[in-house]
């Protein structure tokens, strides 16, 4: 069954009003701080909005069901630990409020004032090569949740033949390049403030049919069928095939479905922990939304507010996974060229009827498009506060500003196209996200706590921290794509060594930094930021 | 024993959280739309609506 003619009018409907809504912003973008910050205006239910739009992509929904798939309800601990941890930002303002209080639009731009201008640049690039290989694989995953869903086949392209040359173009990437330009469109023409507009109506969408879908998965399993399935397929050893990577089988059997320590071990466990708080204070896409509010207080409350999502947004496409294991478990298997990650779309598919396939579809588009606008958005405002910005010996007027920045948005959008369509997942969709996340989200989070918080930290400790903070996860990234599977690097080990090395980077550096009488920046002798200490 | 103690815990989290989304969804759609309605007024140089929907604490 593919898509009924109802399903098209939601879709198109739902698209039309997106870019409708925010090209419309776009008479109100003024200067850069408009454009990347949203003017500081934003309250506090469109930061939840947003912030929950943002964090809630298609590819989110792909690796939380993958989760769901392999670990049972288990799988939504990342989702727990997120909970709390953004909870006790949320009360204690615990990194955010200074961050807010400094008045900066990026990150990096903190650490001018603290370790000098050369850690503000090296964060920059830093932060960009976690951030924009982390979004490298959005993209595909979004369109085989895509295609599976509408009951498609993945692998169909269309021969084109032009005057001048011919071509094959897969449905896959066509379908994926024609969203990212929709996305490029407003992103590029209104910046935050359109990323606001469309992640409220992104919210709504993609709220409703998250809801609707999981009540309709619960409704079809049965809950106690699904608890019983869960345990019959752990206790029996149940293994069923993945061949979704062309001449490789991957048999995957269900974890211990409901004990986190028992599923994943302590040392993943803890380091998902880590991760967790290194997230919500880190990590640039959720800051923005702390930069972009009008205060501390409203951001402590957007945290607040916002973090219980977390639980849901691992826990509800995760029960969508758990459905799809039980449902090809008792069809005596995964048919061919499926895996762990396309088992859940397709699932999906035989349960949603006209109507409600349009709906979520048009949601799990909103996930994609709200997610894609404010990571273009992100990376964007770094590269050029950050990275080009204090190589400048003249400021750019403020047009040219924000011209830079518009077709910096269009040259990630661009090289998302080509590296995100061909990229090929080594291991769980979860796991790359994290380790691409972590070659930054260590060494920021460590010279973030060092320089808000420990007086002793100065620009020699900054630098090793960055350093080290990164070989971990790119060690890892490199070794698992040239060796064999039962000899690459587990998650948790490259996790917990970058966050190990970026804090022993910190303390040493900073420590010979003292002793050589170096590293200090004239102008930052406080651990406040400057803007908060100016009379 | 503790698997029944992380059954009940799951079931209360996912059935917790298909609540807070529908509550969110209402919630936040109506507020965050008064939102959207103050911060263009803001942008467009008028007088904002002394209620925005900011938090009340200090």
């Amino acid at each position: 069954m593919l898509l009924a003619p109802i399903d098209w009018i939601i879709i198109v409907v739902y698209m039309v009003g997106c870019v409708v809504a925010g090209v419309w912003m776009r008479r109100y973008v003024r200067n850069v701080e408009d454009f990347a910050v949203a003017g500081r205006e934003m309250d506090l239910n469109l930061g939840v909005a947003s912030l929950a739009a943002t964090e809630v992509g298609i590819v989110t929904v792909m690796y939380t069901a993958e989760n769901g798939f392999k670990n049972g309800l288990a799988g939504a601990t990342p989702g727990l630990l997120g909970c709390i941890m953004m909870l006790i930002v949320g009360i204690t303002g615990f990194v955010i409020v200074p961050m807010r209080n400094a008045g900066v639009m990026t990150i990096p731009e903190l650490f001018e004032n603290r370790f000098g201008k050369h850690v503000r640049w090296l964060a920059g690039v830093v932060v960009i090569l976690g951030g924009v290989l982390n979004m490298g694989i959005f993209l595909r995953l979004g369109g085989d949740f895509l295609m599976y869903v509408s009951g498609l086949d993945p692998s169909v392209s269309f021969h084109l033949e032009l005057p001048w040359f011919s071509f094959d173009l897969n449905m896959l990437e066509a379908m994926m390049t024609g969203l990212l330009i929709v996305v490029l469109l407003y992103t590029v023409l209104g910046g935050m403030l359109s990323v606001l507009i469309t992640d409220y109506l992104q919210f709504l969408v993609m709220g409703a049919g998250i809801v609707v879908t999981s009540v309709l998965v619960i409704w079809n399993v049965g809950w106690s069928n699904l608890i019983d399935g869960l345990w019959q397929a752990h206790t029996s050893g149940v293994k069923l095939v993945d061949t979704s990577i062309a001449g490789e089988t991957t048999k995957v059997a269900m974890a211990h479905p409901f004990n986190p320590i028992k599923a994943f071990g302590w040392g993943w466990v803890t380091w998902q922990a880590m991760l967790s708080i290194a997230i919500v204070t880190t990590w640039q896409t959720t800051i923005a939304r702390v930069l972009s509010a009008r205060d501390a207080s409203t951001a402590k409350a957007v945290y607040r507010r916002t973090s219980f999502y977390y639980v849901g947004r691992f826990g509800l496409p995760g029960i969508w996974g758990i459905g799809a294991f039980l449902y090809f478990w008792h069809q005596g298997g995964l048919p061919q060229g499926m895996g762990s990650l396309t088992a859940m779309p397709a699932f999906l598919h035989t349960i949603l009827g006209p109507g409600l396939l349009g709906i979520v579809i048009a949601a799990m588009l909103a996930a994609e498009m709200s997610t894609d606008s404010g990571y273009l958005l992100t990376w964007a405002t770094v590269i050029y506060n950050d990275i080009i910005s204090p190589c400048l010996r003249k400021p750019l007027s403020p047009w040219a500003k924000l011209l830079t920045v518009r077709l910096l948005v269009l040259a990630i959008g661009v090289f998302l196209v080509f590296y995100g369509l061909w990229y090929e997942l080594p291991g769980a969709a979860w796991d790359y996200l994290a380790v691409t996340g972590n070659i930054y989200l260590a060494s920021l989070f460590t010279l973030l706590v060092g320089g808000l918080y420990w007086r002793g930290a100065n620009s020699w400790g900054a630098v090793a921290a960055i350093v080290l903070g990164a070989i971990g996860p790119i060690t890892f990234l490199v070794v698992n794509a040239i060796v064999d599977k039962k000899d690459q690097i587990s998650p948790e080990v490259a996790g917990w060594s970058a966050f190990g090395m970026s804090f022993a980077g910190m303390i040493v550096g900073s420590l010979v930094g003292q002793a050589m009488g170096k590293g200090q920046p004239a102008a930052a002798e406080s651990s406040l930021p400057a803007k908060e200490q100016a009379p | 024993m503790i698997d029944t103690f992380f059954i009940a815990f799951w079931t209360v989290m996912v059935f917790a959280s298909i609540a807070w989304y529908g509550y969110l969804l209402f919630h936040v759609g109506i507020k965050g739309g008064w939102d959207i309605v103050r911060m263009i007024r803001a942008l467009s140089g008028q007088p904002a609506k002394p209620e925005a929907s900011g938090p009340k604490d200090p």
